[in-house]
């Protein structure tokens, strides 16, 4: 009893100090933890608005929890308009764009990284430098050649410009060169062609750099706006990004709030669900794709 | 003696043809070709398509239908009518390009920028900055296109803004987060989060959110007894609510490169600080900084390069408006080329924008190539 009665007054400073420090570290959890919850409140807000009935959002818009929760607005997504259409396009585009990405990048990146051949002082500094061409900019040319051969509206339209990204090229060489010579040439000794080298030993070392690649271009890809709203005009032919932005102020907007964020959920779903999943390759992808380190 | 018998056997010396298929160069360049036939198609092309078409009047409605007409685009983009010179034209603006020039000079003397590209570099700052920018329209005179330097302004303007705001929140949430547990990693997804939402999500949500009578930022200023503001129809508002609206979307990307930047910094260099006796702020500004030099350019770059691009949310959300406050280069571009059906003159101005952005970055490569 007394003891513990007198244990404040016999603790050191140092022990003090360092209770302090606790105290203000906690202090600082907690701000940072009511700074994330305030900072994906406007998520939130979309998923309860999205399962709120229409009609109740006629009069409230400010619920965090939805008011009588219903699934009406999203069958409103299934049944009224293009959403399946333009999700499905989507889907198309992303996975040929991310599968031809994959592929593509890891060839050329095998070949600059481990093949020594005429012609790659000049190919890989060719390469590099489509990293500075701003995408956003290229627009203008590249419409037009698609309209000469008059090939808008089409999946292909949609796909190439974004295969042609040397940015997988890039981040496959940085991971190849950082493999050790022996594993590979036990394999070329053992008398394996370039390809089976390639495809046997090589490409399943390269899972993980992989992974990152193809959920990072999978991100960009779905989430492609200028390309989609220039080159796929007709309205069967939009992808969800730019289908969901043509609604945006089209839309009844008092009455038909709840079916509009709905179609944002759905627009976000994929995403949100590869983003849970796969957390850890999407930094990574970011990381090595922005700075050149795994 | 054996070696003129091998040469005649044509099993033991196969043919060119077969020699060349097996050879290094050919398969290297078999992993290629499919690759660099795309690049070259649909990245590289269309580059030098932009130089060309900018040369001339094309139709968007019909395009086999175009006219040479040399340099009469960039005229137009550049050119006005009564042009005059003005030493205080837009000064600040100026000004803040001069301030270039101390940087240039200190790059040059920490042995980063040599001579010659520092008397180049300071030529050239004041050629654009001291005489170029003071070059504009007199009374009675006009921009041939006022609506170019009017949208490029708002996307400087944007980058302006926008940069150290997302690299700042960015490297203090990184610095923040940057510690081991479960709650932590918790927090940093949900920082990241908004990243992964389409730009079209993204409008959807905050044009929403700030609309003074369905929103939640209206709803919170009612709460605390303030008039709602209409963000986004505002011409003070429009654009900072712009430039809130992508930081909330895009700072976990660089709260990502700042944790991977803080993780490659020795560990071993704080604890020997921790032993010395220094403090938070000391280690923050000793260790922390230097160590970040390298990311710390990285994200700038990136950030600038990113913000020049800036479209799809001004595009969705104002429609560049009101009263053309957010109308950003893109967004001339795009009407340029698909409003008013002028394709040579809106790939002139793609190139000039895509000059002013490799401009940019090989300006920070320059300045600070020990870090890059």
């Amino acid at each position: 009893m007394t003891a513990t009665a007198t244990a404040p007054a016999t603790r050191t400073a140092e022990e003090r100090a360092h209770g302090r420090s606790v105290l203000r570290g906690r202090l600082f959890m907690a701000l940072l933890f009511v700074a994330a919850i305030i900072w994906i409140i406007p998520m939130v807000w979309m998923f309860s608005l999205s399962l709120t009935p229409n009609e109740i959002l006629q009069l409230d818009t400010t619920n965090l929890l939805p008011q009588s929760p219903t699934l009406e607005n999203f069958s409103d997504v299934i049944s009224v308009g293009l959403t399946p259409r333009w999700f499905l396009n989507s889907m198309i585009v992303t996975g040929v764009t991310t599968l031809f990405t994959l592929i593509l990048s890891a060839m050329a990146g095998y070949a600059f990284a481990r093949i020594d051949f005429k012609g790659k002082k000049f190919a890989y500094p060719l390469v590099l430098a489509g990293l500075m061409v701003p995408k956003e900019a290229m627009f203008v040319p590249l419409f037009l050649m698609f309209a000469e051969v008059e090939q808008h509206n089409t999946f292909h339209a949609l796909a190439l410009p974004r295969i042609a990204a040397p940015l997988g090229v890039f981040i496959m060489t940085q991971f190849f060169t950082a493999i050790p010579n022996e594993i590979e040439e036990a394999a070329r000794v053992d008398g394996a062609t370039r390809w089976k080298t390639f495809t046997t030993v090589m490409l399943p070392m390269a899972a993980p750099a992989l992974t990152a690649l193809a959920i990072f271009t999978f991100v960009l890809t779905w989430n492609d706006y200028l390309w989609p709203l220039v080159s796929a005009t007709q309205r069967e032919m939009f992808t969800i990004t730019t289908g969901l932005a043509s609604l945006q102020g089209n839309f009844a907007q008092a009455t038909e709030l709840g079916a509009l964020m709905a179609r944002g959920v759905v627009a976000s779903l994929p995403l949100l669900i590869l983003f849970v999943i796969f957390q850890r390759q999407l930094i990574r992808g970011i990381s090595i794709g922005s700075g050149g380190k795994g | 003696m054996a070696i003129a018998l091998d040469q005649k056997t044509p099993e033991v010396t196969p043919s060119g043809f077969r020699r060349w298929v097996s050879s290094d160069t050919f398969s290297a360049w078999a992993f290629l070709l499919p690759f660099l036939v795309i690049y070259l198609l649909f990245l590289l092309y269309p580059v030098i398509q932009a130089v060309i078409m900018g040369f001339y009047d094309w139709d968007f409605l019909d395009i086999s239908d175009r006219t040479f007409i040399g340099l009469e685009n960039y005229g137009r983009m550049f050119w006005g009518t009564n042009m005059t010179w003005d030493a205080t034209h837009i000064w600040q603006w100026r000004l803040v390009g001069l301030l270039g020039i101390p940087l240039v000079i200190r790059a040059h003397r920490r042995g980063s920028v040599s001579r010659t590209a520092m008397i180049t570099l300071v030529v050239g700052f004041i050629a654009l900055f001291a005489v170029a920018m003071g070059v504009h329209p007199g009374a009675d005179g006009r921009w041939y296109d006022s609506q170019f330097w009017g949208s490029f302004g708002n996307t400087v303007l944007f980058t302006v803004m926008s940069t150290p705001a997302i690299v700042g929140l960015g490297l203090g949430l990184a610095i923040a987060l940057n510690r081991p547990g479960r709650l932590v990693g918790f927090l940093r997804t949900l920082f990241f989060a908004p990243y992964v939402l389409s730009v079209a999500v993204l409008t959807l949500i905050w044009a929403f959110l700030l609309n003074p009578t369905t929103g939640l930022v209206g709803a919170v200023f009612e709460g605390v007894g303030l008039e709602p503001i209409n963000w986004l129809n505002n011409t003070t508002w429009a654009m900072p609510a712009i430039v809130v609206t992508t930081l909330w979307w895009t700072v976990g990307f660089n709260l990502v490169l700042f944790l991977a930047g803080l993780q490659d910094i020795d560990k071993s260099q704080y604890e020997a600080a921790d032993i010395d006796g220094a403090n938070g702020w000391e280690k923050f500004q000793f260790i922390t900084v230097p160590g970040l030099r390298r990311t710390t350019l990285l994200v700038v770059t990136l950030q600038i390069i990113a913000s020049f691009q800036i479209f799809g949310q001004v595009f969705i959300m104002t429609r560049g408006g009101p009263n053309g406050a957010t109308r950003v280069s893109i967004q001339h571009i795009y009407e340029s080329g698909f409003r008013d059906f002028e394709l040579g003159y809106s790939s002139a101005m793609s190139l000039f924008l895509f000059v002013v952005m490799v401009g940019i970055s090989v300006l920070q490569f320059k300045f600070f190539p020990e870090e890059a």
